[in-house]
């Protein structure tokens, strides 16, 4: 299944590669993040990066945050403490139409806990949409994810994942620059073996600022 | 007036055209051979009655004037030595007429009759035209010339004259001892190109009481040669141009698209079926994209002026402007280069009659 969406993906765009130029982006984000389930909810700040490759109608993109949530309300009454999170991803795209990308790959976000570390590894499927509505300097995007499969260290079964992020990137007319605000939320299901159910849902403000040679 | 006197103004009358007579075309017979060999006979009478019937054969085939002043000349003569005088003065006359230019040899008619015929062409206002039959003229700069040549000293007016006899220019009035060139720039008395086709070359001979005493007139057809112009370039479409104020779209889409983008991060949690607790995050994204949609609102509104789209405007116009200009120097130039095709005519004379 991943190796299809891989060859789908490349022969997508494999017939557009004449002639284009790469076109690299690097950003670097710091945002909050708050992680909720049904353990407890947690909430922190986070820093990384983010850069897209793209050549032609292919994109590769790639992201990293790391930060420490910690709990809050009845989780931090209870006395839970500091996290570790630790998010990244690695997407190989393709843009059928100018105003959407179609991406798949790997993404892995890991807690770790007093009870050891938990991997959340998604291979997802990505759809984003985005164009400018101020003028060109502004493009809004909106992007939806769903995880084809799954692998999760915790007792519970995976049974599915999804996800979207809404935001806006500035590009500055004299300089390639672009700053970006956004909002994005992952939410997955996992059901015990004693047939119930454990949500996780992690969202977050992502704030970024960086080069772009588009 | 005798049979063959009326014979001779026949002749004079019905002649038309005015030409340079060749050389030595008073040594040769020709057509009046016999009428010469019966003069050096001394047989006058028979000289004189066959050279006008030679000379009426000739005038109605059409003969130039250069073939027939041979036969006038021997004819005057002829008609002095039978005593005849005014005849042979009428003869005489009509030769001038014919060839202003003309002049007896003096080797082969005694002084009797050259001093007559030197005395009737000093009497005899008339002048002669040469022209070339086809000329190219630059109105304004170049010149389509005519030689006049005249009979004896007299007073001419050169004008050029439409068909229908109104002046179109004069080119010359005044005294004429021998010859004059006269010269026409091809343009009319008002510096402009001529409106017909055809006008006329007109001379008129003044007797020297100042009345006209012949005109000789030469058709001139004309036709003017005009290169074709460069057409103008086509006007600028508007869809050439940028628009120089802001229409309405632009403002729309911002506030349209920050409010269906705020929307789309306050529903995220209803897509992806999260917890939709409240999220200061997801307001404050919201919130800033909002204001930045509000904000493109203001920065692109309607009737906004658009200083780039102006600059390309002033641009377009300006380069549109320089072909405009180069299409107006070219035109200019080929203006210029017009040509005016002048073809000359037979001549005619015209007699007024006598008063």
């Amino acid at each position: 299944m991943r190796r299809a969406l891989l060859v789908a993906s490349l022969s997508l765009a494999a017939g557009t590669l004449t002639g284009q130029t790469l076109a690299p982006t690097g950003v670097l984000t710091v945002g909050s993040t708050r992680v909720r389930s049904q353990s407890g909810q947690f909430s922190g700040a986070v820093v990384g990066g983010d850069g897209t490759l793209s050549f032609g109608r292919l994109e590769l993109a790639v992201s990293y945050v790391q930060g420490k949530v910690d709990s809050v309300g009845a989780s931090a009454a209870a006395g839970g403490g500091g996290h570790d999170l630790v998010e990244g991803s690695v997407l190989l795209g393709a843009r059928p139409v100018s105003w959407l990308t179609i991406a798949t790959g790997p993404h892995a976000r890991s807690y770790t806990l007093t009870s050891g570390t938990q991997r959340w590894v998604f291979w997802e499927l990505r759809a984003r949409a985005s164009g400018a509505f101020i003028g060109s300097a502004a493009r809004g995007y909106v992007e939806l994810w769903r995880a084809l499969s799954a692998d999760v260290n915790v007792p519970e079964s995976f049974d599915h994942a999804q996800g979207g992020e809404a935001g806006m990137i500035i590009r500055f007319a004299r300089a390639p620059l672009q700053a970006r605000v956004a909002y994005r939320m992952d939410h997955t299901v996992l059901k015990s073996a004693l047939g119930g159910t454990r949500l996780e849902t992690v969202d977050g403000l992502m704030v970024g600022f960086g080069l772009d040679w588009h | 007036m005798s049979r063959g006197l009326f014979v001779v103004a026949l002749l004079v009358c019905g002649s038309e055209a005015v030409g340079i007579r060749p050389a030595g075309a008073q040594a040769a017979g020709g057509s009046f051979a016999q009428g010469i060999r019966e003069y050096q006979n001394l047989d006058f009478g028979r000289a004189a009655a066959t050279l006008r019937r030679d000379l009426a054969k000739l005038t109605a085939a059409g003969a130039p004037a250069s073939e027939r002043v041979e036969g006038l000349v021997y004819l005057g003569a002829a008609d002095l030595f039978r005593g005849r005088r005014d005849s042979a003065v009428a003869v005489f006359k009509r030769l001038v007429q014919l060839d202003p230019r003309y002049a007896p040899d003096h080797l082969v008619f005694p002084p009797e009759v050259t001093s007559v015929f030197d005395s009737v062409r000093a009497l005899t206002k008339t002048v002669a035209i040469v022209v070339p039959p086809d000329t190219q003229v630059a109105p304004g700069s170049s010149n389509f010339s005519a030689l006049v040549l005249a009979s004896s000293f007299q007073t001419v007016d050169v004008t050029l004259r439409y068909e229908d006899g109104a002046p179109f220019r004069s080119l010359y009035a005044g005294p004429i001892g021998d010859s004059l060139h006269v010269l026409w720039d091809g343009l009319d008395a008002a510096g402009q190109l001529p409106p017909v086709s055809r006008i006329v070359l007109r001379v008129a001979s003044r007797a020297p009481t100042g009345e006209i005493s012949t005109i000789l007139q030469v058709p001139l057809d004309l036709r003017i040669q005009r290169p074709d112009s460069v057409d103008w370039p086509a006007p600028l479409p508007e869809s050439a141009l940028l628009p120089e104020r802001a229409g309405g779209r632009s403002a729309v889409r911002a506030l349209l698209g920050g409010i269906a983008l705020s929307g789309a991060v306050v529903a995220i949690p209803s897509v992806v079926g999260g917890s939709g607790g409240p999220s200061g995050s997801r307001v404050a994204v919201a919130g800033t994209i909002g204001f930045a949609g509000v904000l493109g609102y203001l920065l692109h509104r309607p009737g906004r002026s658009l200083p780039a789209n102006i600059r390309v405007n002033q641009t377009r116009r300006e380069a549109w402007q320089q072909q405009v200009a180069g299409v107006t120097a070219e035109n200019a130039r080929r203006r210029a280069a017009v040509r005016l095709a002048v073809h000359a005519g037979p001549p005619s004379t015209i007699q007024p009659r006598a008063p």
